[in-house]
């Protein structure tokens, strides 16, 4: 008996330190770039002294807040739209019988091979040709089409080896198809749809190459923005933007796990 | 009734893939056919027989076979194998401790702080890298402070600084949907191996991998794809030393602006990563495993 | 894994979405528009604010990374800019292509203050396309406790003694050039023959290079990465003036690139008043000189040099001297050559 009993302990000591190691690796480069937001010199490269001056600058820098919304706008419609339409397909995709299943998955594999900057360029043209004005509209769809695909292949991910039999049983117990997807379905697949959401939209809010092509009037985003600043060469600004996005997304999460975890022990008592 | 439905499913992603990636492949196939003009552009085609007969509309494809295509190729190809396996053995005991050892309550806490830092900039973690690994850098410094080593390690401009920065970028897409795939793992599985007198390696290796191949298989794609058409980190990171498929392939559209061309190497990438696609799900289905392609 | 972390983005979007919502909000009637397509930082945001004041015109800024882009954008026909300011070369063949307007001189008032060394240039003679907004030059920036004498020829950059302490623009008309300027050519030489030669040069060279970068070689060279640095004047303006004296910013003698922006009106925009509106404001001295004083770019007004900085006027990093200038060229559009560049490029590119 206590032989296997400590071997688990090592082997989950191991797993936790390699585990907490690679979220220093994560982590370490984005500490870095939050320090230099608060650095006086220029360049991420020496540290010249501390300074809140970047922060300034950023308030007043209207060009560079613009983008911010712009990139945040367009990554929250793509994650959206493009996680719906690709969990519906990865669901229709499941059964063997679907009219039309092989081709499918071929143009869903598509948009995954193609070299990004062939998509804008190609996507620009299909634009032009069609008289469509270069706005966030065009930039919101280019960012679905390169998404889709990747929902659709997480979600199949998660479906696949799940029990079909679930859903036939709430069925048979009379549950409309709605139902049964609302309560069965979606909760069995959600930690897929979950983990493709966060990838869609962490593809979206910096993606370079093909929103270059598509952006029009107005749609300027933040990769854009930056890579536009390196002619005169970054300024520490765009380290005090992410560190504030970083900032503001972390005390999101966790004010909604608070949330969470007092409305589900709520839950819990009734 | 529901099932003579399911095609309504599909309605969405025909509809938005059709129209804007169908339509503008085609556009692109046409185009790779066809011969880059004096000042970018395409030249036009005087006579469409004579030049179909004559062959030239397989001029760019003729071109890329040249041997110092083939070699940027084999270079890009064999980055893309080695960032994917280096984030795969890396990446899945991560998604391993989250998916089944972490507590309930700081699961999702904990899958949010994997991808939240690419949040962030690209080229400004690119630069935290740069920072980080350079001769007088943050690395070298403490490995000197703490004794480790005599002299700077020579890290940046590196094929080894290229390797971190492309696994530091792509880990995110292995671990996602290795998560996933792990999430749903049948506890109960693992202890009747365990019951049957399987042990922790072996049962690993026989009852977890298996189950959790689609994960493995979308993680692989994932990763493997962007890895081969990356330039960006390479040159950043590795001083731009050499040139990938990435870089050929942008500047056929930026700087030497011949589409054309870049086209017709965009779409031999393609059939390249298909192939091997293809290759990878044969191997699969031959044993016995299922396979998402 | 529960719905809320979806949430965090969402939440995000709503603080963003507070200040664009309050703009909105304001504006009652359809105020006159300008659409201007420009690099970042290229327009200080106190001097837009003076133009929309003084004309009522309400204006949007995009930005661009690449000339390519600006070419791109306009030939696709869907993008509305009414200002774009692209560069000598790209300019060329915008007006090749037709997709910048013809200027109407007699609405130019203010055009006599531009400096006419800028003007009539090969890429637009005549200026019936362009104005020439703000120029440049590259050359080499180098730490100056690193080398042994003060550096003042392109020969630095093929010097074995600065072996591994060496940056290249990773740019292929640049890198030519350099050795182009060495020989005594034509930075736009087409000679196939000469090219070739060229680029066994700079094959042999790469033993000596660190690193090829076109992005931010001026934060390596302040980073001590490496001591001589091929590059453009403007972020190294900044390097060298943020470095107490320790690095230093020269065009060598052989001569080097000179770049001229200019601003140009797209043919696919449609607010032509308000486009020359905001040129006859530019044009102004007054105005001019805030610019150069806000971006840090020499300007090619020449009636408002007295009123720039006098810093920024005597920089030689910014505006070089009279005789440095001479012996700098500028890029041109080589046509079908450009293929053969790239080729040679690739080829230096995949040597070992």
């Amino acid at each position: 008996m206590n032989g296997p009993v400590s071997a688990g302990r090592w082997s989950r000591r191991v797993l936790a330190v390699h585990t907490a190691f690679i979220y220093l690796f994560l982590w370490v480069p984005i500490g870095v770039l939050a320090v230099f937001s608060f650095n006086t010199g220029r360049q991420t490269a020496v540290w010249r002294g501390f300074t809140l001056d970047w922060y300034h600058r950023l308030l007043a820098n209207e060009a560079l807040l613009a983008a911010v919304r712009n990139s945040l706008l367009v990554a929250a419609l793509t994650t959206l739209l493009a996680t719906v339409i690709g969990t519906l397909a990865a669901l229709a995709l499941r059964r063997p019988e679907t009219p039309g299943r092989g081709g499918t998955l071929a143009l869903l594999l598509l948009p995954m091979v193609i070299p990004e900057v062939v998509l804008g360029a190609a996507l620009l043209t299909l634009f032009g040709a069609l008289g469509l004005r270069l706005s966030l509209t065009t930039v919101v769809i280019a960012h679905v089409v390169f998404s889709v695909s990747y929902v659709t292949l997480v979600v199949r991910a998660r479906l696949a080896g799940l029990d079909p039999a679930l859903e036939e049983a709430a069925r048979d117990l009379g549950a409309g198809p709605f139902e049964t997807f609302r309560r069965v379905t979606l909760p069995l697949i959600f930690p897929g749809v979950a983990a493709s959401a966060l990838l869609v939209f962490t593809l979206s809010i910096d993606d370079y190459v093909v929103t270059s092509f598509v952006a029009g009037v107005g749609s300027t985003t933040l990769p854009l923005h930056v890579y536009s600043m390196l002619r005169v060469g970054v300024t520490p600004e765009v380290n005090a933007v992410s560190t504030l996005l970083l900032a503001g997304t972390i005390v999101l999460i966790v004010a909604a796990q608070r949330l969470m975890r007092v409305s589900s022990s709520e839950g819990d008592r009734t | 009734m529901r099932r003579r439905g399911t095609w309504l499913l599909l309605l969405p992603t025909w509809l938005v893939l059709g129209m804007f990636f169908l339509v503008p492949l085609v556009l692109t196939l046409v185009l790779s056919l066809r011969q880059r003009g004096v000042y970018g552009g395409v030249a036009p085609i005087p006579d469409l027989g004579a030049y179909v007969t004559s062959g030239s509309f397989l001029g760019n494809y003729a071109r890329s076979f040249a041997g110092i295509y083939a070699g940027i190729g084999w270079r890009s190809l064999w980055m893309a194998v080695l960032t994917t396996a280096l984030t795969l053995a890396i990446g899945y005991p991560v998604a391993y401790a989250l998916a089944l050892r972490a507590p309930r309550r700081w699961k999702d806490l904990l899958l949010g702080l994997v991808v939240v830092p690419f949040w962030t900039s690209f080229l400004i973690r690119t630069y935290a890298w740069m920072f980080l690994l350079r001769t007088e850098g943050l690395v070298n410094r403490l490995l000197l402070g703490t004794g480790a080593v005599d002299r700077p390690l020579e890290i940046l401009y590196t094929e080894l600084a290229v390797m971190i920065g492309l696994v530091y970028g792509e880990l995110p897409f292995m671990i996602l949907p290795l998560y996933a795939s792990l999430e749903k793992l049948d506890r109960t599985l693992l202890e009747a191996a365990a019951d049957l007198g399987a042990g922790r390696v072996s049962s690993f290796w026989r009852v977890t991998v298996p189950l959790t191949a689609p994960g493995i298989a979308a993680g692989i794609v994932l990763v493997f794809i962007p890895s081969l058409g990356q330039f960006v980190v390479s040159d950043l990171l590795g001083g731009a030393r050499s040139m990938l498929l990435g870089n050929l392939i942008q500047n056929q559209f930026a700087v030497a602006r011949n589409q054309p061309f870049g086209a017709a190497l965009a779409f031999e990438l393609m059939a390249a990563v298909l192939l091997l696609l293809l290759a990878y799900a044969f191997y699969m289905k031959r044993k016995g495993e299922e396979v998402l392609l | 894994m529960k719905p809320w972390i979806l949430s965090a983005p969402l939440g995000l979007l709503l603080l963003a979405g507070c200040g664009a919502g309050e703009k909105a909000a304001e504006a009652p009637k359809e105020p006159r528009q300008l659409n201007i397509y420009i690099w970042t930082n290229y327009l200080p945001q106190d001097v837009l604010a003076d133009f929309e004041k003084r004309t009522g015109i309400k204006t949007r800024v995009d930005t661009y990374d690449s000339n390519e882009t600006i070419l791109a954008k306009l030939q696709s026909g869907v993008a509305d800019y009414d200002i774009a300011v692209p560069s000598d070369y790209m300019l060329k063949a915008l007006i090749s292509e037709n997709l910048v307007r013809e200027l109407d001189r007699s609405r130019l008032q203010g055009f006599e203050n531009l400096d006419p060394r800028f003007l009539n240039q090969k890429f637009d003679p005549e200026n019936r396309h362009s104005i020439p907004y703000v120029w440049g030059t590259a050359g080499i920036g180098y730490d100056t406790t690193k080398v042994a004498a003060p550096i003042d020829s392109w020969g630095a950059l093929f010097d074995p003694r600065y072996k591994g302490r060496i940056l290249m623009l990773d740019d292929a008309r640049e890198a030519f050039g350099t050795v182009l300027k060495l020989q005594g050519k034509s930075l736009n030489e087409t000679d196939p023959a000469v090219l070739r030669q060229v680029a066994e040069v700079l094959k042999k060279q790469k033993a000596l290079v660190r690193t090829y970068n076109s992005s931010d070689f001026a934060n390596l060279l302040t980073a001590g990465d490496v001591d001589v640095a091929h590059g453009w004047n403007g972020e190294m303006a900044e390097a060298v003036a943020s470095s107490k004296g320790k690095l230093a910013y020269v065009v060598p003698k052989e001569g080097g690139t000179l770049w001229i922006d200019s601003v140009v009106l797209p043919t696919s925009g449609r607010n032509t008043d308000a486009a020359y509106e905001f040129l006859r404001f530019v044009l102004e001295p007054e105005i001019a000189a805030r610019i150069v004083n806000g971006i840090h770019y020499a300007g090619a007004n020449r009636a408002a040099l007295p009123k720039i900085d006098e810093a920024i006027r005597n920089d030689p990093a910014i505006y070089p001297p009279q005789e440095v200038l001479d012996r700098c060229e500028l890029l041109e559009d080589l046509g079908p050559t450009t293929e053969l560049i790239d080729e040679l490029w690739t080829e230096i590119k995949a040597a070992s």
